[in-house]
């Protein structure tokens, strides 16, 4: 059951087996905790978009038309769980004092320099707005084909490309002035 | 007008070996390779797992529990509506009042009703949410008692100015058609504007 494709576990689930959804978590929990911490800066807020986004899932699996294309689907549940925090914070810029802590001084040259550049990013990320930053963390940080963007936000695969370049070079000019 | 070379996109959608690019190009194509691998990486916040499952075994609150949550909570909302619109939701307004079983509302003279329509045939829920409660899908649930694919709900409301969307089963957002005025969401999208005005007592 551990390996069953999704159409096949989302039966299980809709079948009355509640505890196959655990399947769905360990398959997606970690990239969508990631993306909603992307989207969001905060740790806290992302889990709680992640998990109120989840449970929601859960009791509308049956809306699922495609089960194969469970992936964009529960990307856009959390999406929009992310957009509701957002906009509860009227916040589009997180504060750079939310920034997670670079590197201690006793850790290794290395582990200094990746600590360096993950603040560099997330502060220029911060500064994109929300439809770019969203554009380009699921196209480059999570990984999601033009395809999968468009059934998660219900834009256009061009509009989509037009942000993500935007969002490239938005990023390219906010890391070059932090440089 | 684009700030980056075109090449370096096309680098980094894969369309063209980096290799192939003049040295400072590349560089670039580094420096953004650099930073989204940054991203990627990192400590993932603490999981969620046992708070979904725990969640989920939970049977669902029925309907008059949430209805019964949702009266509970106090709420505020601004809105804006055009003068034909205003005329528009006095008729349906009054129409509502009319059919409604049950008694209308007791409205103080700072409080006005703001009606919302959507037309969503084969949709399963309807909802509406916005700056009146928080962008919180699940308090305000619009009907089709005609099942004609005609969603309706009324609220009543202080009055002034609030912005609005229509969430279809859970998961799709839609701008309100019929609203006439909006306001850029920051997502691409555009929230709907409302305008709530004095109706008086009654």
């Amino acid at each position: 059951m551990r390996d069953a494709p999704d159409a096949e576990v989302v039966a299980r689930v809709l079948g009355g087996d509640i505890e196959a959804f655990g399947i769905v978590l360990r398959r997606y929990e970690p990239e969508l905790l990631r993306y909603a911490q992307r989207m969001l800066g905060d740790p806290d807020a992302a889990g709680d978009a992640v998990a109120e986004g989840l449970v929601r899932a859960y009791r509308h699996l049956a809306s699922c038309r495609d089960p194969n294309r469970l992936r964009p689907w529960l990307y856009r549940i959390v999406a929009n769980r992310c957009k509701t925090h957002l906009g509860r914070r009227r916040a589009d810029v997180i504060p750079l004092d939310e920034a997670p802590p670079v590197a201690d001084a006793a850790d290794s040259e290395a582990e200094v320099e990746l600590a360096e550049r993950l603040a560099r990013a997330e502060s220029a990320l911060a500064r994109l707005a929300p439809d770019r930053r969203e554009a380009f963390v699921l196209r480059h940080v999570q990984g999601l084909s033009y395809e999968e963007m468009a059934a998660v936000t219900g834009a256009t695969v061009t509009t989509l490309r037009m942000r993500v370049h935007r969002a490239r070079e938005a990023l390219a000019a906010a890391l070059k002035e932090d440089a | 007008m684009s700030t980056l070379d075109p090449r370096i996109h096309q680098a980094l959608e894969g369309e063209i070996p980096r290799e192939t690019l003049p040295p400072d190009l590349q560089r670039a194509v580094e420096e953004l390779e650099r930073a989204t691998a940054a991203l990627r990486s990192g400590p993932l916040p603490a999981s969620v797992a046992d708070r979904v499952m725990t969640e989920i075994r939970r049977p669902a609150p029925t309907l008059a529990a949430r209805l019964g949550s949702w009266m509970a909570t106090p709420r505020a909302l601004t809105v804006h509506i055009r003068p034909l619109w205003t005329l528009a939701a006095a008729l349906l307004a009054g129409l509502v009042l009319l059919t409604a079983r049950e008694p209308a509302p007791v409205l103080s003279a700072e409080e006005g009703i703001a009606d919302f329509v959507g037309r969503f045939p084969g949709a399963r829920t309807v909802e509406v949410a916005g700056s009146f409660n928080d962008w919180r899908p699940g308090s305000l649930a619009l009907r089709d008692e005609d099942h004609d694919g005609v969603w309706r709900g009324s609220l009543v409301l202080p009055t002034g100015q609030h912005q609005y969307m229509f969430l279809v089963d859970g998961e799709r957002w839609v701008t309100d058609p019929l609203a006439g005025r909006y306001v850029d969401d920051g997502y691409g999208r555009q929230n709907a504007l409302l305008i709530v005005r004095r109706t008086g007592h009654r």
